[in-house]
């Protein structure tokens, strides 16, 4: 059979795509197939209520790739992205708030009015997340070393990533090196007081994560969200104009431009091994593409346990990804408002609402949602991260009107009792909504519709396994040289010739195209070896 | 007034890394004299009669990692140290069954297949990965820890050498190693096993002396703790000394004395005395000035640089530092003095499982549970304990037919909420008799006498900082080159002349003696 393609990619995630249009600019002669009828996997936007365009999986972006964002020209695709002043609005149900600006200055007097220490300690914090992100910034940048079997081109790269962790100085070094492994709880003690602070601080410890703000770890999770967020900014909110759908719309057409086929309603059932090696895949529909080069943007357990059979894995590799831990927590909510919820008591609404919303009052309220999901239920008081695109975006909604996307933690994959059904999503409906009403009492009635994605509907909807937004969790045990699996760690696999490029490889977790771009890179190489 | 310096060395503290360490110096020729402030050596590993004709492990109350190479060396033997092995691990569950790992590795497998024969196979195989692992960290154990920021020669050769270690282990064991390292217990051990009993009370192991629940990254490696020991030919490491834990520390004190080292019971230094930055000497609590070359503390870091020494004497940052070693405590011991046996409803009458461990670690929901009371600040309710009862070891503990028991309890947090007094700590041991109570309904009418220690004890009586049995949290970022400060995990200190040599300097933790041999031997280079 004659090989049509140089290179298939499984999936049509923002990742998957970056993966296709390096290869193509690489001049492999590459096809995109997606499942859905729309590309963008977890990135899109999707008309669920009439009117209304609304993120239904990823509603912010992460620090993207900027290599990726002036390689592509995605701006002249059509992508514009949109940081709001304000990063992030965290009120209390006092009807004060913690107000968290882009300039750190500002942030520092907002947090003035809770305590003099902390807004002191404000500027120094974000100097030292920013050297410590600057350090895995450069860690993320490539493919992980391999340290245990690797060459000198491994221990070399190891060495420049010491070389880099060394350029901080005799006090910073071992600084960072001693706040990785830490809680996000004892990290934020050493430095804070307010609990709001350290609460919404906390918050980007735990996002997507089966742990709360007091597990070991949590510190560099904290650090993982932060990378390329540019030198100390914290909790960047940073959307796209027209909602998400526009960044992969755009990475489609950059794809297409350099010669990229995408196929949308074409699900891949499995992946063809041949002697050891991928050589194309098999559609639904029973029709096979061969291609030498198979890359995968699905999350690493969907990939090897549903898309390759068995008898092409050893047992223990087999063992390794089913030990993978996905254990997603989270669940989206999406609200079509006719107005805008009132937060404060203060008024003055707009400028409030342009950035994330983050209800965590506190360190220990995050802790106490997590308590409930670690014995398998829905938090009672949950963690929510809202955005209303339609503040600064008002192609999203029908003039006059608002939409509402909540990230919702923790809402546990696994359940004690049961599975998420109809009543179980109604019920997390009903928390999230009635928790917004507490600091948003106007919310209930403005609410026009309402639409509840279960960790199970985001496995179904979006293909990730257990609900895991990542992929794989970001602990770390499994980041770096260690995600998903070693074997893996370097987008290759056990298989010749098929490849991982999805949020499951390092650096993984978040829209920003960094696992996409590494892996293209590795694959391009490869294949000029082989010619 | 002050004594001539009759001395090269003063060891403050009689505990037992103390002890190791003034044996080792005096080993090496030089006058050493220990400082105790009790009225007895041994620090936290002692024996007392509390109740008079009972014998109390008071805290410390098994060996789990006393390194051979001490006890060689030392001669241990003949200061009459005799180490008694606890044949089994005893888990009784509140269904009425329990699970039990006994000495006998065939019985083990039988006992494991009852509850799972998937666990039974994977037993093996999980036990051969950790001996391997166990020896794969063995000698970083034993290293000096380098300095991460120094580029002097001796620090990057030892960079090189771990990394050297590291990449002999092979991809498989490294891999392996790293996520022993990174990993929580329980995920861990889900891997392998789904008992919940062995997965319970194994990885109870993983949260002795943190503040974290088994659930929480970091507390996977301590799993490696109970293999560790099996490279020396002991069982599980895990054993109990004739005569109680002070037994260890008498024959450690005896070796010293041998080699001609001093030992000064009820004598608490006040200060270390500086000049011109370096340590000369110490002042006690009577005022007496005892002049040395070298000063040596076996205290925890916290004692050992904000109360000893005049912060003028060390940098900012490295005070900085101490004050933010984590140091919580998070455990109690309650002793017991039995009329009879706790008769157990899951194994009825006297038996082998009394001469062993008995963990109450049903489930790691229970332990998280447990764990989950003292984040909030309160003991927990239904707490985790690992008990023994040496006088089923050695008939010399107690009266003829009568027993003691060792507790150990977690959680119990330093900072209770409200803090803690009298009525909460006996609050607090009436807790633990009612959860023991479930397991053994005789326990109540059995008991003689009882004495419950919290944190807040721990600190008063032994000098604990906030009752932390580890002198500092086991936790990633407080190991090795980084315990207990960066730069300073060599045993020296900022003060020119002046050690430490306790729990809080690597590898910490649990009787080994290690630090104070390694103090001890860095001491010996700068001479």
């Amino acid at each position: 059979m004659t090989t049509t393609y140089d290179a298939i990619v499984i999936g049509a995630g923002h990742n998957g795509l970056v993966t296709a249009a390096y290869l193509a600019k690489g001049g492999l002669k590459t096809l995109v197939l997606e499942r859905r009828e729309l590309v963008g996997g977890a990135a899109v936007s999707e008309e669920i209520f009439p009117g209304f365009k609304v993120d239904t999986g990823a509603h912010r972006i992460g620090a993207f790739h900027p290599a990726v964002l002036r390689d592509l020209g995605l701006a002249a695709h059509g992508l514009e992205l949109v940081e709001s002043d304000l990063s992030v609005f965290s009120p209390l149900p006092d009807g004060r708030a913690f107000a968290l600006w882009r300039d750190a200055q500002r942030t520092a007097e907002s947090i003035r009015q809770f305590s003099s220490a902390d807004a002191d300690n404000w500027v120094p914090f974000t100097q030292l997340v920013g050297k410590a992100t600057g350090v895995l910034e450069a860690a993320y940048r490539t493919a992980p070393p391999d340290l245990a079997e690797g060459t000198w081109k491994d221990i070399w790269a190891m060495a420049r990533l010491g070389g880099k962790l060394r350029r901080l100085g005799r006090r910073d070094m071992p600084e960072v090196m001693r706040i990785l492994p830490m809680t996000a709880r004892e990290l934020l003690d050493e430095w804070f007081e307010t609990d709001v602070v350290k609460g919404t601080l906390a918050a980007a410890a735990i996002t997507g994560l089966f742990q709360g703000p007091m597990a070991a770890g949590t510190a560099y999770t904290f650090l993982h969200h932060h990378v390329g967020a540019g030198n100390g900014a914290i909790r960047p909110c940073v959307r796209v104009r027209g909602g998400m759908g526009s960044l992969t719309a755009a990475l489609a057409a950059a794809a297409a431009q350099l010669g990229v086929e995408v196929r949308t309603d074409a699900a891949v059932e499995q992946v063809i091994v041949e002697d050891g090696r991928a050589t194309g895949v098999v559609l639904a529909g029973g029709d096979e593409i061969r291609a030498r080069t198979v890359v995968s943007n699905a999350d690493p357990r969907r990939t090897f346990s549903q898309l390759v059979h068995p008898p092409h894995l050893t047992p223990e590799f087999t063992r390794k990804i089913k030990n993978v831990k996905l254990k997603g927590v989270c669940a989206k909510v999406h609200l079509a408002l006719s107005e805008l919820p009132r937060f404060s008591r203060a008024g003055d609404n707009g400028a409030q609402l342009g950035g994330t919303i983050s209800i965590s009052p506190s360190l220990m309220y995050l802790e106490r949602a997590f308590d409930d999901a670690k014995y398998g239920s829905l938090s009672a008081h949950p963690y929510l991260e809202a955005v209303i695109p339609s503040v600064t975006d008002a192609s999203v909604a029908p003039a006059g009107k608002h939409l509402m996307s909540v990230l919702v933690q923790y809402a546990p994959y696994h359940l004690k009792d049961g599975q998420w059904d109809a009543a179980r999503c109604d019920a997390l409906g009903d928390a999230v909504v009635g928790t917004l009403a507490e600091y948003a009492p106007n919310i209930e009635a403005a609410i026009l519709e309402r639409h509840v994605l279960s960790p199970l509907d985001l496995e179904e909807t979006f293909g990730l396994t257990e609900g895991n937004i990542y992929h794989a969790e970001l602990t770390m045990d499994q980041v770096f040289f260690m995600r998903p699996v070693p074997e893996c760690a370097r987008y290759r696999t056990p298989i010749e010739g098929l490849y991982l490029c999805g949020a499951g490889t390092h650096p993984g977790g978040g829209v920003n195209g960094a696992s996409g771009y590494n892996a293209a890179r590795e694959i391009v190489r490869d294949s000029k070896r082989e010619l | 007034m002050t004594t001539a310096s009759r001395y090269d060395a003063i060891v403050i503290g009689g505990g037992h890394n103390g002890l190791v360490g003034a044996a080792y110096l005096a080993r090496a020729g030089k006058r050493v004299v220990v400082l105790e402030r009790r009225h007895l050596v041994g620090g936290s590993v002692v024996t007392e009669e509390i109740n008079p004709g009972f014998k109390y492990s008071v805290l410390s109350y098994v060996v789990s990692l006393l390194r051979p190479e001490i006890i060689r060396e030392l001669d241990l033997p003949r200061h009459g140290l005799e180490i008694l092995p606890l044949e089994s691990t005893l888990t009784p569950l509140p269904s009425g069954d329990y699970l039990a790992r006994w000495a006998d590795h065939d019985q083990t497998r039988r006992e494991l297949y009852r509850h799972s024969p998937k666990d039974a196979e994977a037993y093996d195989d999980y036990g051969k990965l950790m001996y391997h692992l166990a020896f794969a960290v063995k000698p970083i154990v034993a290293m000096i820890p380098p300095d991460p920021t120094s580029l002097s020669f001796k620090d990057l050769k030892s960079l090189l050498k771990l990394s050297r270690h590291f990449r002999s282990l092979g991809s498989e064991q490294f891999h392996a190693l790293f996520k022993l390292m990174t990993m929580s217990s329980a995920d861990f051990l889900d891997e392998w096993f789904e008992t919940e009993a062995l997965k319970a009370t194994m990885s109870a192991s993983g949260i002795i002396g943190t503040f974290l629940g088994p659930r929480s990254p970091g507390t996977a490696y301590v799993l490696l703790h109970h293999y560790m020991g099996e490279l020396d030919g002991a069982f599980r490491s895990w054993g109990f000394a004739r005569g109680g834990t002070g037994a260890i520390s008498e024959s450690i004190a005896g070796a010293a004395r041998r080699f001609g080292a001093e030992i000064r019971t009820e004598t608490a230094v006040a200060q270390v005395v500086v000049k011109n930055g370096r340590a000369v000497g110490v002042v006690l609590e009577n005022g007496d000035e005892i002049r040395a070359k070298v000063v040596v503390s076996g205290l925890d870091p916290k004692r050992t640089f904000l109360q000893l020494v005049d912060s003028s004497h060390l940098p900012d940052d490295f005070v900085k530092s101490i004050e933010r070693f984590k140091i919580r405590g998070s455990s109690g011991k309650v002793n017991l003095s039995l009329s009879e046996l706790p008769d157990f409803t899951a194994l009825p009458g006297k038996g082998a499982h009394h001469r062993g461990a008995i963990s109450i670690s049903p489930s790691v929901e229970y332990l998280e549970r447990a764990y989950d009371d003292a984040k909030y600040g309160n003991y927990s309710r239904r707490p985790y304990m690992d008990m023994i009862i040496p006088s089923m070891i050695d008939p010399g503990m107690a009266p003829p037919g009568k027993h003691v028991m060792s507790i150990f309890v977690q959680y119990a947090p330093s900072d209770l909420e409200g803090g803690w007094n009298e009525a909460k700590r006996e609050a607090f041991g009436d807790t633990v008799i009612e959860t023991l109570t479930q397991f053994a309904p005789n326990l109540p009418r059995a008991i003689i006498h009882r004495q419950a220690l919290t944190p807040w004890d721990m600190e008063r009586d032994f000098g604990l900082t906030q009752g932390n049995i580890f002198h500092g949290e086991l936790s990633l970022h407080q190991l090795f080159s980084l315990r207990p400060v960066v730069s300073f995990a060599d045993y020296r200190t900022p003060i020119k002349g002046f050690y430490q040599c306790g729990s809080g300097t690597h590898p910490g933790g649990g009787i080994s003696g290690w630090s104070g041999r390694l103090a001890a031997l860095e001491v010996l280079k700068d001479w």
